[in-house]
């Protein structure tokens, strides 16, 4: 039964109760005895105190008078006068052969049995002593009256604990239950199922976040499993077709012209073969794995290889390439991956701004951020369909016709993602500049 | 050149033993990687051409096994895994190149020729000469008949690249690779706008050309006939 952490939290909490009550209890039998008997003690003590003053006003025969009128009424305390060597003059308490001070005894009553009797005794000079004293009922009763409520309230606290913990116990199991739930669901196949959280923001909800995060990353990467066979389904199905086509239109066609299909043949394998790796690169750079290999990276140096390499290009084609920026701009990262970051944006720029066009390369820190911005003033691209560059296979309508896979901004979308940056297309006014921004290299 | 080809699929493997054959080299071809490993192991190659997926024993293992053993030879490791990491496991293994499949035939005899040209040990050389072209590699000077030609530090680095392979076939990507650290094939012909310019600093008012372009393989820089 104690297997259930619900019901093993309901015993635990019970006995907690139980325990705090039983040493409350204790504390309030004890405060309550020690008032109770203080009490008591001042009635003894202002009684000794009045009978000691009829003494020296009225002299022994009214203290023995005031002894006896006292003894005779119900509910009073009991009293008692001796003389010199313990002789009894009067009152119950006499003879009980009591020190002069507090002292507590057993005396045998008439009629009322042994009783535990509470007396002072004071001499009143010439031999002669006054004892006042009593049975301190009110004490016991009192501690019967505590007992029995505390039993009563053991009792009440025992079952609302138990109740506190089964029912704490049973949020605990739904919420096990709930993560478990999800957890099944996941393995049945439905990837989008999430821990819900509750909002109590206890160490519960801290796992179901992290959980349910653990989740969408795990969800990310099925996704994009799943966009690279997609996108091998869908796009390589066209020039796949394509070739097969051109190959099939060879049989029994005449010897001559087959050497020119052949290497029209060969052209299409290979653009898809190319589209394939690139697709298989943008994947595995998703998939994370690089960032083991991330070192301290000049982005500067990086944008001055890849200007370098393609200045005589670009001048081939009348378009001006400006490295901007001399500085050290430090980033941890992947050298490799970020030339081929700064090539394909470099390309893109090159590609589309046009003829007798600008592309400046730019890499600085802007707000302590390490930034790389390559920037031309082509034609631009319109609103709106900035981000979608960044899907795979997105074109615009007027680069269709212009070589590339539609994977260049996808492949610079992945390698600033592994990188943590942040990448965006803004309008330069005129053309297109896009920027990467890293996180604060410290 | 004594070759061993070490390829477990056997289409590729009988094409590879025949076009290297016609290409000028004997030949040895391994379909599994024991048997791979026991000749890799005993006989005397001048390259070796590892596939690094092989049934049994991987091509990794195999270039291990046979470079803990002392075995120098020159070894070109072939891949299906187009992984970024996978180059540098492979040469760290004491691979010396390294080859994506599928790939043409001319990258990889330009690569296994290039890799066979290798001095075992290398002497330091000062000077490359190939017909009247003089490069100094410590003043960084180039001259050609005497005359001096002034060049960019990266057009400097692609002719010292194609003068220590001079008579051999270099291809796009190899000189992607060891001018630029392009591991990546950009889409913009720059290594033929580097060689248009660099011949035309080169060759330009001479009578014979020493920059070769063979199409669709790649470029040769070579004494005159």
């Amino acid at each position: 039964m104690f297997r259930s952490a619900g019901l093993r939290l309901a015993a635990l909490y019970a006995a907690g109760f139980v325990a705090a009550v039983i040493m409350l209890g204790a504390v309030t039998v004890l405060t309550t005895r020690t008032a109770l008997g203080r009490q008591f003690d001042t009635r003894i003590r202002s009684e000794s105190a009045a009978l000691t003053q009829e003494y020296r006003t009225e002299g022994l025969q009214g203290v023995a008078e005031a002894v006896a009128e006292r003894d005779r009424t119900a509910g009073a305390l009991d009293y008692g006068l001796e003389g010199p060597g313990g002789r009894v003059i009067g009152g119950r308490l006499a003879g009980s052969g009591a020190a002069s001070g507090w002292s507590t005894l057993k005396i045998r009553q008439p009629g009322r049995g042994r009783e535990k009797i509470r007396m002072l005794v004071t001499p009143l000079g010439g031999g002669y002593r006054l004892l006042v004293g009593g049975d301190d009922e009110s004490v016991e009763a009192v501690d019967a009256i505590l007992a029995k409520r505390l039993l009563a309230a053991i009792a009440a606290v025992a079952v609302v604990g138990a109740l506190a913990g089964f029912g704490l116990g049973r949020g605990m199991r739904r919420q096990v239950s709930a993560i478990t739930g999800a957890a099944e669901a996941i393995i049945d196949g439905d990837l989008s199922r999430r821990v819900p959280v509750r909002g109590a923001g206890d160490d519960l909800d801290q796992l179901a976040t992290t959980l349910n995060r653990m989740l969408d990353r795990i969800q990310a990467l099925m996704d994009s499993l799943k966009q690279v066979s997609d996108d091998v389904a869908h796009d390589l199905r066209t020039p796949l077709t394509r070739l097969r086509t051109r190959l099939e239109s060879q049989i029994g066609a005449p010897d001559g012209d087959s050497e020119a299909v052949l290497e029209a043949a060969l052209a299409d394998l290979d653009a898809i073969l190319e589209t394939f790796a690139a697709l298989l690169r943008i994947a595995q750079i998703e998939g994370g794995a690089r960032r083991a290999g991330f070192r301290p990276t000049d982005l500067t140096n990086v944008c001055r290889t890849v200007v370098e390499a393609f200045t005589p290009s670009a001048e081939d084609t009348g378009v001006t390439l400006i490295l901007e920026g001399d500085e050290a701009v430090m980033v941890d990262g992947d050298s490799e991956l970020l030339t081929q970051m700064v090539v394909n944006l470099v390309e893109n720029g090159l590609r589309h701004a046009g003829p007798e066009a600008t592309v400046r390369v730019r890499s600085r820190l802007t707000d302590r951020r390490p930034t790389l911005s390559v920037i031309d003033n082509g034609p631009g691209v319109p609103d709106g369909e900035r981000e979608r560059l960044f899907d795979r296979f997105y074109r615009l309508e007027r680069s269709r016709s212009t070589p590339g896979n539609g994977l260049g901004l996808a492949l610079v979308a992945a390698v600033a993602r592994l990188h943590g940056a942040e990448v965006a297309l803004r309008d330069a006014a005129p053309g297109l500049e896009a920027r990467v921004t890293f996180t604060d290299a410290g | 050149m004594k070759l061993l080809v070490v390829e477990d699929d056997r289409e590729t493997g009988a094409y590879l033993k025949r076009a290297l054959t016609e290409a000028g080299h004997a030949v040895d071809l391994a379909s599994t990687g024991r048997d791979g490993l026991l000749l890799a192991a005993g006989e005397p190659y001048d390259v070796m051409v590892l596939d690094r997926m092989l049934p049994q024993i991987d091509g990794l293992a195999i270039l291990r096994t046979i470079r803990a053993s002392g075995v120098k030879t020159p070894v070109l490791l072939l891949t299906a895994l187009g992984g970024i990491d996978d180059r540098v496991e492979g040469l760290e293994a004491g691979g010396d190149d390294y080859l994506v499949k599928p790939f043409a035939f001319a990258e990889l005899l330009a690569r296994v020729n290039a890799l066979a040209r290798r001095p075992p040990t290398q002497d330091v050389q000062t000077t490359l000469k190939v017909a009247d072209l003089e490069l100094n590699l410590l003043r960084r000077t180039v001259t050609r008949g005497g005359q001096r030609i002034e060049l960019q530090p990266r057009e400097f680095q692609l002719l010292e690249y194609l003068m220590r392979q001079a008579g051999r076939v270099v291809t796009r990507t190899m000189l992607l690779e060891a001018v630029w650290d392009f591991h990546f094939d950009p889409k913009t012909n720059i290594v033929e706008t580097h060689i248009s310019r660099l011949r035309s600093k080169v060759d330009r008012g001479h009578a014979h050309e020493l920059i070769h372009t063979l199409r669709g393989a790649g470029y040769c820089l070579r004494e005159p006939d």
